[in-house]
């Protein structure tokens, strides 16, 4: 199956709407301005890309509002809904959260927009889609990961119609952050000059439409040919200055697209102007390319560089280019670099072109690559041909009672499980000097990786690849840098704070702690951010990238944790945190699978979801065949629709096996789904599950496996098997 | 107490060096390799430190080069330059 490109949507500093942006594209003027959106209070005014007049309808914050306008442009004129929703963003409600926070805001409603997968689930209930809604935060390369993503799921079948977004919006985080990394240019990005200085942040959203066909639909505008994603495993924020992971990336996705150096038109640099990703990525190219590349530029002179938005903005700018037959012109370069050794194009030039490259780079070592091409040109199929289930190699857990044996002993005794995870049980498998700079989110996530990894032994190798989910985020890091900018007058914060903020930052510990240079990607989708991060690898899984490391987790953090995931309430005063991390090969045989992430639901029509959940499980005489035992997530919060599904997965499915609600027991975070996995995994081999979490002492499960179910606002299913 | 002192003070406490000793640095103390290790965020977070607690700003790469090459340069420095 192959993907078309059939609706395209832009918001942005260089117009909204794709007539706008398209003349800005060749008019070849640089469009960053002073910051004009929000005040500081200390003076630094820098230029920034910024989305001109632009007002978010009341409540819904910048990001979201950006995300929308993109989106109902690609979608119009489509007749059905998307049945699959992906979306990059590292922001979030961030910049509704300040002030928030700025003006000490207590109270959870005012937070509702706050989590990156507040902005999937607003564009999901937007559009009418049912089906999986995925939300993804690996910083700079977010934009044209979520293409990567879309292009697994129309491969694989589960999806005929994706929505892929990137969205960020300017907010003080990102915009004091970044300048505190000493990474902006205080005159504006100059892309690839010899004089360069650094990067400017910018916002924007970009929206394509990718309809699943053999040949291109009547009206297709291009194709997603192919994608490839790798990660550096090098420093949490310096890229590789061999450029050898963005290589990786582009080799990837070239031999993704069965496409030849020698049939690239033009690459749409990752270029954001600092020295270091310039430098690297100039070389990365000539590996690829040799001495003779095609036509290249970078086009962040232009709009700035608007973060997690920038990799869909420029997949816009790859089917512009191809449908209008122009390549852009490298805007804010005087004088090139010639130690880049490629020479980037200077001004606008007309010509035909079948097949762009765009590079997305993010800190955190995380390269994407996209090749996107003309919607007549010869295209094949590679890539998954249906999702993936998984044997497990390895697994850990994190809960109130410590790592997986003490977690299970606990059971065993009847012992509750919730609170935080001890500290004792955490940095027993962290080297103290190595991990003095890390908080709590960063050093529950390799403790976990760690962990699963040592339960894998010799007989498994160290993972290739890492997908990390995280409802919540680095939350200490988060406030700790808002708290001192807002203490000192906007004048002073962490740049380690700054760092270690981003969503992704964990999973690029992890890649660094066992080299693992293949896909690396971060899944921030609330409460299903573990079966969305499976999900994922259930779809991007390749021979080289194995074996994969699957962990999530959260953080209890005193101030934030209430306010921003009100399942918490539910806990009363007890703030619980902990995850789960596996070790996985992916199996071609289903019926080899100890776990398979089977369906992801958005609840649009009341109960529907759960008729196709049952569905997508094989029926309900299916269901009870193979499961002795069904394992619920209800979170507090939404607990009267989560019960609701669940009363209506009993009626449809008429399971007479043990049902629990392992929130009870495990605590309420947003990715205590996956402690409940690990679990699940361990209870399957001893066949029962203990009392403690429902039922009685003996709770068979006959041999069967067990069903793990994620219910409220969005709807999962994973079957564990023996 | 004496700049250097409690630079060394400051610099342990900013970066969590828990397992480094005051009294075993000396002015010659290296920041990289053969000496505190650090890289380059450490050295970030130092210069915020700097400017906040002493009013000594370090604009450029260049000049973050000559001021972190050992405690004492870095003493010096911002001896001559504090406010």
């Amino acid at each position: 199956m192959r993907a078309f490109v059939t609706g395209i949507g832009i918001a942005s500093p260089a117009g909204t709407g794709v007539s706008e942006f398209l003349k800005s594209l060749k008019r070849s003027v640089p469009l960053i301005m002073p910051l004009s959106l929000f005040p500081v209070a200390g003076g630094l005014l820098l230029p920034v890309g910024q989305v001109p007049s632009f007002q978010p309808p009341n409540g819904i914050p910048r990001t979201h509002a950006l995300a929308e306008v993109a989106a109902k442009q690609a979608l119009q004129g489509c007749p059905e809904p998307p049945d699959a929703v992906v979306v990059g963003t590292t922001t979030g409600g961030i910049l509704t959260t300040e002030s928030l926070l700025a003006a000490d805001i207590r109270d959870p409603a005012r937070y509702l927009w706050h989590t990156p997968g507040s902005v999937g689930e607003h564009l999901a209930r937007t559009a009418g889609c049912r089906g999986p809604v995925l939300t993804v935060s690996t910083a700079c390369a977010s934009g044209t990961t979520v293409m990567v993503i879309a292009l697994g799921l129309i491969r694989a079948g589960s999806a005929r119609r994706v929505l892929a977004v990137g969205a960020d919006s300017l907010c003080r985080l990102t915009y004091f952050g970044f300048s505190l990394l000493k990474l902006v240019d205080p005159a504006g990005a100059r892309p690839l000059d010899r004089d360069r200085a650094g990067m400017s942040v910018g916002e924007a959203a970009a929206a394509l439409l990718l309809e699943a066909g053999h040949e291109a639909p009547v009206g297709a505008l291009c194709e997603l040919r192919g994608g490839g994603l790798s990660c550096d495993a090098y420093h949490v924020t310096t890229p590789d200055s061999e450029g050898r992971g963005a290589a990786a990336a582009m080799k990837r996705a070239l031999e993704d697209a069965g496409v030849g150096v020698d049939n690239v038109d033009y690459i749409n640099l990752h270029g954001t102007g600092t020295p270091d990703n310039d430098a690297a990525e100039g070389r990365a190219v000539r590996e690829v390319f040799g001495s003779n590349p095609p036509l290249l530029s970078s086009t962040k002179g232009i709009y700035g560089h608007p973060l997690a938005a920038s990799g869909a903005v420029e997949a816009v700018i790859g089917v512009l280019s191809i449908r209008h037959g122009f390549v852009p012109a490298n805007v804010g370069c005087m004088n090139p670099d010639p130690d880049l050794g490629i020479t980037p194009l200077l001004e606008v030039k007309s010509r035909p072109l079948d097949v762009v490259l765009s590079n997305s780079f993010g800190f955190g070592g995380n390269n994407a690559c996209l090749v996107v091409s003309g919607p007549t040109a010869d295209g094949r199929s590679a890539g998954l041909a249906s999702l993936r289930g998984f044997r497990v190699l390895g697994s850990a857990c994190l809960s109130g009672a410590g790592l997986l044996h003490e977690t299970m002993a606990a059971l065993e005794r009847g012992d509750d499980c919730r609170g935080a995870a001890p500290d004792t049980a955490v940095s027993c498998r962290l080297d103290a000097a190595a991990t003095r700079r890390l908080k709590r989110l960063p050093r529950l996530a390799l403790a976990l990786a760690i962990s699963a990894r040592e339960d894998g032994g010799d007989t498994a190798c160290s993972p290739r690849s890492v997908y990390f989910g995280t409802g919540l985020g680095a939350l200490s890091e988060t406030y700790d840098f808002l708290a001192r900018l807002f203490r000192t007058g906007e004048k002073f914060s962490s740049p380690t704070d700054f760092v270690g903020s981003l969503h992704n930052a964990p999973a690029g510990l992890a890649a660094i702690q066992f080299g693992s240079r293949g896909a690396n990607v971060t899944v921030t989708g609330t409460d299903d951010s573990f079966e969305e991060a499976l999900y994922c690898a259930g779809h991007l899984s390749r021979q080289e990238d194995e074996p994969i490391l699957c962990l999530a987790a959260d953080e209890a953090h005193g101030v934030l944790s209430p306010r921003i995931d009100r399942s918490t309430q539910g806990d009363g005063p007890v703030l619980s945190d902990g995850g789960g991390a596996l070790l996985l090969e992916s199996v071609d045989d289903a019926n080899r699978a100890h776990l398979f992430p089977t369906f992801l639901g958005f609840p649009v029509r009341g109960l529907e979801v759960i008729q196709h959940l049952v569905r997508a499980l094989g029926g309900a005489a299916r269901i009870c065949e193979q499961f002795g035992g069904v394992m619920v997530g209800i979170p507090w919060a939404v607990r009267d629709t989560a019960n609701e599904q669940l009363s209506c997965f009993l009626a449809e499915t008429g399971f007479p096996g043990l049902v629990v609600d392992y929130r009870r027991v495990l605590g309420q975070y947003a990715t205590v789904s996956a402690t409940a996995c690990v679990l699940g995994l361990h209870f399957v081999r001893n066949g029962r599950i203990p009392a403690v979490l429902g039922g009685s002492a003996e709770n068979s499960l006959g041999g069967k496996g067990i069903l793990l179910l994620g219910l409220g606002t969005k709807v999962s299913a994973m079957a564990v098997h023996r | 107490m004496e700049l250097i002192d409690e630079l060394k003070v400051k610099i342990i406490e900013t970066l969590n060096l828990t397992d480094v000793d005051p009294a075993r640095l000396t002015e010659d103390s290296s920041f990289f390799e053969n000496g505190l290790n650090l890289d380059s965020i450490d050295i970030l977070e130092l210069a915020v430190m700097i400017e906040e607690t002493y009013g000594v700003s370090i604009e450029n790469r260049e000049l973050g080069e000559k001021m972190f090459v050992t405690l004492g340069t870095l003493a010096r420095y911002i001896a001559e330059n504090r406010l």
